[in-house]
């Protein structure tokens, strides 16, 4: 293995009224699981587009797996789930997957064999129903997405990229989705996905990039970018945490950067260079009733919060879990 | 090349398993035998009704116009035996009201059906009108009608120097009336002037339907593909212009499908006629299987497929413009309106189809794949006039595909709003 999945130098993209995207650079290790974090409206769309030269960026350039993404036959090898989907409503179930796999240069028999190999694991053909043979507006929602899933894999692509794959998947999908990314990524594929959940994502990808406003906040492994935020963040539990004098220690701006404050629990963000073992000392000095006292691993989320900062996210889009 | 092949093959077998295809197909040939057959049952309804002739003829023009009207009306065959033979009273000018009183009289107290009264100076300027009971009756009029044509043209030609045994031997058939209505559509064709007219009306209405049909089949699949937003996972895989290209070309292909179905199936019951009429108890159609050139077909296929690619691509720009089908209709109407416009002008080139209305018509890309054909088939149109008119709809075509595909890649993946004339041609002139 090793190289580059996906390398992306520079790319701007300007749309007539605003910049969807300003001067970003990533770098996806091939064999892993990339999360491109950001709330929404923060160009992750955008990005997938133009790395599958959907649309084109006004600057910069893209490669994937060593050739510049212009190449058409390079995209054959990147599978796509796009976060609106949609199938050719009229037609067979079967005949959408065998065009799609087509458009990525797989002949008809190989694509009929893979079909029904997928239909099966999906539960999409069982014994008693194919549904393979049904129109595709004859099924539920839920199998539609395993159905659009199919087409997105079908030619068993190196890349796979995933436009927001959780959004409006049940639980049992979701979880079916999560094993195949694991799955992918297993056996040796790159799998990009964006969303807006960092809890999927702090669970699944090896690394992440945060996107805000079309420019990069920061990118690393996952395992990196928590190291490097380490130390810094501390959980207090405490039962008189409205005592004055506690509330004063918890919002002095030269200790604490960042307080969320959950009336007895506190997850708070040390300024940086400050010893949290003075915060502690200052805490048992105001006669505080700790129950707990805990150098923490910040969460993603904590970490979005942090440096996408709260007029980075539309209100609502900060989803938890 | 493997993936427009796959795209061509989506949009053909699709719309060919489509019902609307199949009932389209089936009602092609049915619409076809209904306009075959019709006007010869029409024609064949086209009988004097009994009683007709018992008329009286009121002859003011001092002339043999009456005799002769009197004669032909007792000549015609009527149904059921006919009646008493028109009675012809000759009246001097000035005594015309009388006479019309008292024939007035005659009808209301049931001697007779009606009076036709001929005045004027004959055969120059005769005036005819008839007043009775059957005057609305269409058929029984056409006859009256077709009777005093006969006299008055038969007059006239005597006057000219003709044989008259020549004379009655040309006017007793009903068809050569006919002729005179055709002289200035039908007689610079050759060949078999009525059904070659036919058939370039009917290939020029073929096309102008499938262009219309198709293009806006075309307008609603891009729309669909757009809004369903399977034209995003379509376009990651194939670039856009390949897939405007499989699209039309598939529609396309669809449209001469179905046009080779409905000519074989055409060419199939005229061969077939006479049996069909008899079972409809009719007799022969009054005209023969016209000859079309290998030519003709081939120049006209030209045409069509030029044509539709010219209309084709504009109305899959307006698909990619739209997001729902109020906008779609509003969109589409420029479009509609030239290709409505070339139909528009079928009228005109029918009557003159040298006329200079008709040559710079069939010059006009957007008019010519529909009006060309039907030139075609009445005159004969030079060699440098057609090629020209291929080369300029060709032309107009790379334009509009040219166009069409840049709009089509950026509207894709545009949702909302109409796009506004600004925009839009930033939309053609954006790289990207």
């Amino acid at each position: 293995m090793g190289g580059l999945a996906v390398d992306i130098r520079g790319i701007s993209k300007r749309y007539d009224q605003h910049v969807a995207v300003r001067e970003l650079s990533l770098e996806v290790p091939t064999g892993t699981v990339y999360g491109l974090l950001g709330p929404n409206g923060a160009g992750k769309t955008s990005t997938i587009r133009m790395i599958l030269n959907v649309i084109l960026p006004d600057t910069g350039q893209i490669t994937i797996l060593g050739r510049p993404n212009t190449d058409e036959a390079i995209l054959d090898r990147v599978g796509y789930l796009p976060e609106e989907r949609g199938l050719y409503k009229k037609m067979k179930v079967r005949d959408v997957l065998r065009f799609l796999a087509e458009l990525k240069g797989i002949g008809a028999k190989e694509a009929n064999r893979r079909i029904d190999e997928w239909l099966e694991r999906l539960a999409l053909k069982t014994a008693e129903k194919d549904w393979g043979n049904a129109k595709v507006d004859e099924l539920s929602r839920g199998m539609q997405q395993k159905a659009q899933f199919i087409g997105t894999l079908l030619h068993d692509p190196d890349v796979v990229i995933l436009d927001e794959p959780f959004s409006g998947l049940d639980p049992i999908n979701a979880q079916a989705l999560k094993d195949t990314v694991v799955e992918l990524k297993r056996r040796g594929k790159t799998v990009i996905f964006s969303t807006h959940l960092m809890d999927n994502a702090e669970r699944l990808c090896d690394s992440v990039c945060i996107i805000a406003r079309g420019e990069k906040v920061l990118d690393g492994t996952v395992a990196g970018v928590k190291a490097e935020h380490a130390g810094r963040f501390v959980a207090v539990a405490c039962d008189n945490a409205n005592e004055p004098a506690v509330q004063a220690i918890m919002r002095d701006r030269t200790l604490v950067r960042n307080v969320d404050d959950q009336n007895t629990f506190f997850e708070l963000e040390m300024v940086p260079g400050t010893d949290p073992q003075l915060l502690l000392t200052r805490l048992v000095e105001a006669r505080a009733a700790i129950r707990r006292f805990e150098l923490v691993q910040p969460s993603l989320h904590r970490i979005f919060l942090e440096k996408v900062g709260a007029t980075g996210v539309e209100p609502g889009m900060s989803g938890h879990g | 090349m493997a993936k427009l092949w796959a795209v061509i093959r989506r949009e053909y077998v699709e719309r060919v398993r489509s019902k609307w295809f199949l009932i389209g197909t089936f009602l092609g040939p049915v619409f076809m035998l209904v306009i075959t057959v019709m006007p010869i049952w029409l024609a064949s309804r086209t009988k004097a009704t009994a009683g007709l002739t018992n008329i009286q003829v009121l002859d003011a023009t001092q002339s043999p116009i009456g005799a002769r009207v009197v004669s032909k009306l007792a000549a015609i065959p009527l149904e059921g035996g006919g009646g008493a033979a028109p009675v012809l009273k000759t009246v001097p000018v000035d005594g015309l009201v009388t006479a019309e009183a008292a024939a007035t009289k005659a009808v209301m107290d049931k001697e007779v059906k009606g009076y036709l009264v001929l005045s004027g100076v004959a055969p120059a300027e005769v005036k005819v009108r008839y007043a009775g009971r059957n005057a609305s009756t269409v058929n029984d009029m056409q006859v009256l009608r077709d009777a005093v044509r006969t006299s008055v043209l038969a007059m006239r030609l005597e006057g000219a120097g003709l044989d008259p045994a020549k004379i009655s031997e040309l006017t007793s058939v009903r068809v050569a009336m006919d002729e005179e209505v055709l002289d200035d559509r039908g007689r610079a064709g050759g060949g078999s002037g009525k059904g070659s007219i036919i058939v370039g009306y009917l290939v020029s209405f073929l096309l102008y339907m499938m262009i219309m049909l198709y293009g806006q089949n075309i307008l609603r699949g891009v729309m669909e593909e757009k809004t369903t937003r399977v034209a995003e996972v379509v376009v990651a895989s194939v670039r856009p212009d390949i897939l405007l290209a499989g699209k039309v070309i598939g529609a396309g292909a669809v449209g001469i499908t179905q046009q080779l179905i409905w000519i074989f199936s055409g060419v199939l019951i005229f061969s077939q006629r006479v049996p069909i009429m008899k079972a409809f108890g009719l007799g022969e159609l009054p005209i023969s299987m016209p000859t079309i050139g290998a030519g003709f077909l081939f120049v006209t296929l030209l045409f069509y497929i030029f044509g539709f690619l010219f209309y084709a691509s504009l109305f899959a720009a307006v698909g990619a413009m739209v997001s729902n089908q109020e906008d779609a209709q509003q969109a589409a109407m420029p479009v509609t309106i030239i290709l409505v416009l070339s139909v528009i002008f079928m009228q005109p080139l029918l009557l003159a189809p040298n006329g200079n209305m008709a040559r710079i018509m069939t010059l006009v890309p957007s008019a010519s794949p529909v009006l060309m054909p039907l030139r075609m088939s009445m005159v004969d149109v030079p060699a440098w006039e057609i090629a020209l008119s291929l080369a300029l709809v060709a032309a107009a075509c790379a334009v509009s595909i040219y166009i069409s595909a840049r709009i089509y890649r950026v509207g894709l993946l545009m949702y909302g709003k109409k796009p506004n004339m600004a925009e839009l041609i930033r939309w053609i002139r954006y790289a990207g």
